[in-house]
C-alpha cells in the first residue's frame, strides 16, 4: 500500500497572475509554449511519468489560478502536496514581493505537520524578456530571500525558451520524493461509521 | 436543496463523510494490494457513496471530493496495471457499471474511461461521448457539477486534439471541442437551475453557493482555450458563438457576468480583437442587472495592454476598427438599458477613454468623441450631485490632461468644457486644480490670449464666485491654497512676442478683475510682475532698435497696470497696492519715463497719507518709499526735490521718536547716491544726520522723564555709523572732529546710565570702535583719513 502511495508525487505551483505558471507546466509536460496570455480558472493538474533511481513515479503537477476571483472553491487541493513551487516574474517586482504571501498562505491552508521544513522551490521566470534588460529583481535578491526562508532551492527559468525548466522540475521531483509522507496508516474502526466522532480531529490524516 | 445548517453541523457531517470515505478507502487499498478486483470495486463504490451527501456546502463538498479524487488516482493506477497484465479494459468498463448507485457508478466509469482512452482500444471521441452522455444521469446540481468536473479533469490530457497522441482521423479535434462544449453546456444548465430550486428565503445562501461553484463551470472554458486545434476561424465560427449562445440564453445574472469575464480572461487577445463584433454583440442582450461596465473595462484593459506589447499589433486595431466597435457597443448598452445609473454609464466612458488614450494616443478625435458621447448622456439632466458619478467625471476629464501632459491638447477638445458644464461648483474647482497642477508639473506655457480665454473658462470655478456658492463654507486655508495656485498659473501665461503678451495681459486682467475683492490680493501681484517683466523686455529691445510704430509700448502697459492696481483699493489692501506702485515706479524709472514714475510715486504717497494708518505699517511703508526713491535717477531737480521733501517730511512725522530718528537718517541717502552721476549733496546729508541726532536726543530725554533713567544709546551708535559711512565716502561736511564729538557724546550718555546699559548696545559700540581702530591701523588712504580721529 505504501509503495503505491509513493509512486505519486503531488506538486502545487503558486504565484501571481501572469508569471507563467501554466506555461512552465506546459513546457515541462508537453514541450509546448504559447506567447498568448490565457488565464487559468480553478486548479487542475497535468501528470508526467518520471524515472528516478530506476523507479517510475507519476508527477502530478497542479497549476492554479493566479487571479483570486478564479479560485472560488478554495484550496482543498493543497492537501497532500509533496512540494510547493513558487513562481514569480523577474520583470515584475510585485510578483516577487508576493512570494511571501503565497508561501504563508500555502502553509496556513495546507497545514503540513512540519511547516519549517516543508519543501518549496522558487522559480524566477521570464528571464528571456528583452534579453534580461527589463528585469527588476536581481538573482542576488531572489537568492537572498530564498536563503532567508530556509535555503529554498532557486532556479531562473524561461518557459518560452525552455531554459532550465527540465532542471528545475528534476529538482522539484527529487525534493518531493524526499518529503516524508505525512499519512499514518489508517486503522478502521470496529464501530459503525455513522458514530465515529473521534475522526473529527484527524483531518491531517491522508492515506 | 441543502437544509439550513450551522457551520458546526457541517463540520460534523464533513468529518463523518471523511471517516466513511477513509474506512472504505482502507478496505479498497487492501483489496488492491491483494489484487481482489471485485472487492476493490465494492469498497470504492461504497467510498464514493459518501459523495451522495446533500448536506455539505460546495466548499466542504470540495474537500470531500478531493479526498475521493486522490483515492481514485490509486484505483486508476491499479486499473492500468490490470490492463497491462492482460485484463480487458472493455470488460472493466462493463464491470464497474454493476455498482448499485448511479453516482459511484459514474465516477468509476469515468476512472476506467480514462484508462480506456489511454489504452487506445477505442477512439477517444467515442468513449468521451459515451461518458458525457452517461453523466446526464445526475441531475442534482452540486453532485452533477462535481461529477462533470471530474470527467473534465480526467479527460483534459486525453482529448483528441491536434498533435495529441489521441488524435484520430483528420478532424478529430472537432470532437474534442464538441465534448468540452457539451460538458460546459450541461454544467451551466445545472448551475443556473440551482437558482430556482428551494425556497425563496434562501436566495442569498443559494447565490453564495452558486458563486463558490462557478469555477467548475468556467473551467470548461479554460480547457477549450488550451485546445490547440481551435484556430481563429474555428473560434470565430463555432466556439465563441456556441459559448455566447449559452451565456445569453441562460438569462441568469450571476452566470452571465462570470462567464463573460471568463471568456475575456481565458482566450487570447488576438482572438478578442478579431471577434469584437460577436463578443460585443452579446453585451446588450445580457440581463440588465449584469454589471457590463466591469466586463467591458476588463476587455479594454486586456486589449490596451496587448496593443502596447508590440508596435506591429497596432495596425491590427485600426484594421478591425476596434475603437469604433467598442464605442458603438457601449452606446448600445447604454441605450438599451435606460435604467442604468449615470455613474455606470460614465464609468463605461472612462474605460473607453482609457482604452483609446492607451491604444491611439494620437487620435484626439477619438477622445473628443468619447467626451461628446458623455455630454449627450448628461444633457437634459440636472447637475450631477452623486458623489461617485462626479468622481468618475473627474477621472474622465483628468485622463486626457494627464495623458498629454500638455493642457494645450486638452484645450483643443471641444467637448471638454461641455462636460465640465455638468459639474457642480465644488467639482469644477477640483477639476480646475487638476488642470493647474498639470500645467505647473509639466511647465506648459499658455501662449495666446485665446488659449488663456479657454483655460479660464475651464478654471472659472477658481476665478470668480459661482452662482449659489456659499462662501462661508469654504475653509480659509483652502481658499488661500486655491488662489495661490491661480497666482502661480498666471506666470505660465506667456508669449515671447510683446504684442501677444500684451493681449494675454489684457485677457488676464479682464478675468481677474471680476474675481471679487478676496481674490484680487492674490491675483493682482502676479499679473503686475508679469507685466513689468514685459516692460523690461521691451526696454532691452528698444535699446537695439527704436520702433516708432510699435503698438506695445511701456506707456500702454503702465496704463493697464495703474488701473489694475487701483482695483486693489476696493479690497482694501493699501499696503499691497503701495508696494506694487513702488515696483511700477521703479520700472518706469528704468524706462526713463519720468512722468510715469512720478505719477506712481504720487499714488504711493497718496495711499500713504490716506490709507496707511497703523504706525508700524507706516514705518515699513516709509522705508520702502525711501529705498525706492533712492534708486531712482530719472527725475529732474524739481520733481526730485518735491519727492525727497515729502519723504523726509513724513519720516519726521512718524509716531515714535526712534522710528522718526531712523527714518530721518535713512533719508540722508536720498542726497548721496553712489553711482556715476548720482547726487552728492553733502550739506543736506549732514542736515539729515543732525536732525536725526536731535530726535535721538529728544527720545533720550523722554525716556528720562517717564522712566527716571536714560534709554539705550543705540540710536546714537547707529547715527555714528552713518557718520563713518559718509566720512569714508568723502562727504566733506562730515569731519573727523564731528565724529570725535559724537563719540564723546555717546560715552557720556553711556556712563550716565544708572542701570548698566543694554549689553547689545555695548557690543554695538565696542565693535564700532574696534572698526575705527582697525581702519586707523590699516594704513594707506583710509588709514590716513582715519588718523585724525582720536579715541
Amino acid at each position: 500500500m505504501a509503495s503505491r502511495r509513493r509512486m505519486l508525487l503531488k506538486v502545487i505551483i503558486l504565484g501571481d497572475s501572469g508569471v507563467g505558471k501554466t506555461s512552465l507546466m506546459n513546457q515541462y509536460v508537453n514541450k509546448k509554449f504559447s506567447n498568448q496570455y490565457k488565464a487559468t480558472i480553478g486548479a487542475d493538474f497535468l501528470t508526467k511519468e518520471i524515472q528516478f533511481e530506476d523507479r517510475l513515479f507519476t508527477l502530478q503537477i497542479w497549476d492554479t489560478a493566479g487571479q483570486e476571483r478564479f479560485q472560488s472553491l478554495g484550496v482543498a487541493f493543497y492537501r497532500g502536496a509533496d512540494c510547493c513551487v513558487l513562481v514569480y516574474d523577474v520583470n515584475v517586482m510585485k510578483s516577487f514581493e508576493n512570494l511571501n504571501n503565497w508561501r504563508e498562505e500555502f502553509l496556513i491552508q495546507a497545514s503540513p505537520s512540519d511547516p519549517e521544513n516543508f519543501p518549496f522551490v522558487v522559480l524566477g521566470n521570464k528571464i528571456d524578456i528583452d534579453n534580461g534588460n527589463s528585469r527588476v529583481v536581481s538573482e542576488k535578491k531572489a537568492r537572498a530571500w530564498c536563503a532567508s526562508k530556509g535555503n529554498i532551492p532557486y532556479f531562473e527559468t524561461s518557459a518560452k525558451e525552455g531554459f532550465n525548466v527540465e532542471a528545475a522540475f528534476q529538482c522539484i521531483a527529487k525534493i518531493a520524493l524526499k518529503n516524508e509522507p505525512e499519512d499514518e496508516i489508517y486503522l478502521p474502526d470496529t464501530i459503525d461509521v455513522a458514530g465515529n466522532r473521534q475522526h473529527r480531529s484527524s483531518s491531517g490524516c491522508g492515506c | 436543496m441543502l437544509p439550513a445548517a450551522g457551520g458546526e453541523d457541517e463540520e460534523k457531517w464533513l468529518a463523518e463523510g471523511i471517516a466513511g470515505l477513509q474506512q472504505n478507502a482502507f478496505y479498497m487499498h487492501r483489496s488492491l494490494d491483494s489484487n481482489n478486483l471485485r472487492d476493490a470495486l465494492k469498497y470504492s463504490a461504497q467510498m464514493l457513496s459518501e459523495l451522495r451527501t446533500s448536506r455539505l456546502s460546495p466548499h466542504k463538498y470540495y474537500e470531500l471530493y478531493m479526498r475521493a479524487f486522490d483515492e481514485l488516482r490509486k484505483l486508476e493506477m491499479f486499473f492500468k496495471e490490470e490492463t497491462m497484465k492482460g485484463c480487458s479494459v472493455i470488460d472493466l468498463y462493463e464491470l464497474v457499471q454493476h455498482a448499485g448507485n448511479i453516482l459511484p457508478r459514474l465516477y468509476l466509469l469515468c476512472t476506467v474511461g480514462s484508462v480506456y482512452i489511454k489504452s487506445k482500444e477505442a477512439p477517444a471521441k467515442d468513449i468521451l461521448k459515451d461518458l458525457v452522455e452517461m453523466c446526464r444521469g445526475i441531475q442534482h446540481p452540486v453532485r452533477g457539477l462535481f461529477l462533470r468536473s471530474y470527467l473534465s479533469q480526467i479527460s483534459k490530457d486525453k482529448l483528441p486534439d491536434i498533435g495529441s497522441e489521441y488524435e484520430g482521423d483528420s478532424d478529430s479535434f472537432i470532437d474534442a471541442v464538441e465534448f468540452v462544449l457539451q460538458n460546459f453546456t450541461e454544467m451551466n444548465k445545472l448551475w443556473v437551475r440551482m437558482q430556482h430550486q428551494g425556497p425563496a428565503r434562501e436566495k442569498e445562501k443559494r447565490e453564495k453557493e452558486r458563486s463558490e461553484l462557478r469555477d467548475l463551470v468556467g473551467k470548461n472554458l479554460h480547457v477549450l482555450s488550451q485546445i490547440d486545434g481551435i484556430d481563429l476561424d474555428m473560434y470565430k465560427d463555432t466556439v465563441l458563438p456556441r459559448v455566447l449562445e449559452q451565456v445569453v440564453n441562460c438569462k441568469d445574472e450571476i452566470a452571465q457576468h462570470y462567464l463573460m469575464d471568463c471568456i475575456i480572461q481565458v482566450f487570447p487577445d488576438e482572438y478578442h480583437l478579431q471577434t469584437l463584433e460577436i463578443l460585443l454583440g452579446a453585451c446588450p442582450q445580457l440581463q440588465p442587472t449584469v454589471d457590463i461596465m466591469i466586463v467591458l473595462s476588463q476587455l479594454m484593459d486586456r486589449l490596451s495592454i496587448y496593443a502596447a506589447s508590440s508596435a506591429e499589433i497596432l495596425p491590427e486595431f485600426l484594421q478591425v476598427e476596434a475603437f469604433a466597435k467598442l464605442s458603438n457597443a457601449i452606446g448600445k448598452v447604454i441605450d438599451f438599458q435606460p435604467e442604468m445609473p449615470i455613474v455606470s454609464a460614465i464609468s463605461l466612458y472612462v474605460s473607453l477613454l482609457t482604452f483609446t488614450l492607451r491604444v491611439h494616443p494620437d487620435r484626439l478625435d477619438f477622445v473628443d468623441q468619447v467626451l461628446g458621447a458623455c455630454v449627450k448622456k448628461l444633457s437634459g439632466r440636472p447637475k450631477i450631485e452623486d458623489n461617485k458619478a462626479t468622481k468618475q467625471i473627474v477621472a474622465l476629464l483628468s485622463a486626457p490632461v494627464e495623458k498629454y501632459k500638455d493642457i494645450d491638447t486638452a484645450l483643443k477638445l471641444s467637448n471638454f468644457p461641455r462636460v465640465m458644464d455638468h459639474l457642480d461648483n465644488a467639482t469644477k474647482k477640483v477639476m480646475a486644480v487638476v488642470i493647474i497642477q498639470s500645467i505647473m508639473k509639466n511647465i506648459t506655457y499658455i501662449s495666446t490670449s485665446d488659449k488663456v480665454e479657454a483655460l479660464f473658462v475651464l478654471i472659472q470655478g477658481l476665478m470668480k464666485d459661482m452662482d449659489g456658492t456659499q462662501d462661508e463654507e469654504l475653509d480659509e486655508e483652502d481658499f488661500k491654497e486655491e488662489q495661490n495656485s491661480v497666482a502661480r498659473l498666471i506666470h505660465m501665461l506667456y508669449n515671447d512676442d510683446p504684442e501677444q503678451m500684451l493681449e494675454i495681459i489684457r485677457t488676464v486682467r479682464d478675468h481677474i478683475l471680476i474675481g471679487g475683492p478676496k481674490r484680487l490680493a492674490f491675483t493682482v501681484p502676479p499679473l503686475i510682475f508679469s507685466a513689468l517683466k514685459l516692460v523690461r523686455r521691451l526696454q532691452v529691445h528698444e535699446a537695439d532698435e527704436i520702433d516708432e510704430d510699435a503698438t506695445t509700448t511701456p506707456k500702454k502697459i503702465f496704463q493697464i497696470l495703474s488701473q489694475t492696481i487701483e482695483a486693489l483699493s476696493s479690497v482694501p489692501s493699501s499696503e499691497l497696492a503701495l508696494r506694487l506702485y513702488l515696483q511700477c515706479a521703479e520700472t518706469a524709472n528704468d524706462c526713463d519715463l519720468e512722468p510715469v514714475a512720478y505719477e506712481f510715486l504720487t499714488r504711493a504717497f497718496i495711499l500713504y497719507e490716506e490709507e496707511v494708518a497703523d504706525s508700524k505699517a507706516q514705518v515699513t511703508a516709509i522705508h520702502l518709499i525711501i529705498g525706492t526713491l533712492q534708486r531712482m535717477n530719472a527725475f529732474g531737480v524739481e520733481n526730485r526735490d518735491t519727492l525727497t521733501h515729502k519723504a523726509t517730511g513724513y519720516s519726521a512725522k512718524l509716531l515714535k521718536k526712534p522710528d522718526q530718528c531712523r527714518a530721518v537718517y535713512a533719508c540722508s541717502h536720498l542726497f548721496w547716491v553712489e553711482n556715476q552721476d548720482g547726487i552728492k549733496d553733502g550739506e543736506r546729508v549732514l542736515l539729515c544726520l543732525k536732525r536725526a541726532l536731535r530726535i535721538a536726543n529728544a527720545a533720550q530725554q523722554m525716556v528720562n522723564v517717564t522712566r527716571g533713567s536714560s534709554g539705550p544709546a543705540t540710536l546714537y551708535v547707529e547715527i555714528l555709523n552713518k557718520y563713518l559711512y559718509y566720512f569714508e565716502k568723502g562727504n566733506p561736511q562730515i569731519t573727523s572732529s564731528a565724529i570725535e564729538g559724537l563719540i564723546e557724546l555717546i560715552m557720556t550718555e553711556m556712563q550716565s546710565d544708572n542701570p548698566p546699559s543694554d549689553p547689545s548696545t555695548d557690543a554695538f559700540l565696542s565693535s564700532t570702535m574696534r572698526y575705527i581702530q582697525f581702519q586707523k591701523q590699516k594704513g594707506g588712504v583710509m588709514g590716513e583719513k582715519y588718523q585724525p580721529i582720536k579715541v
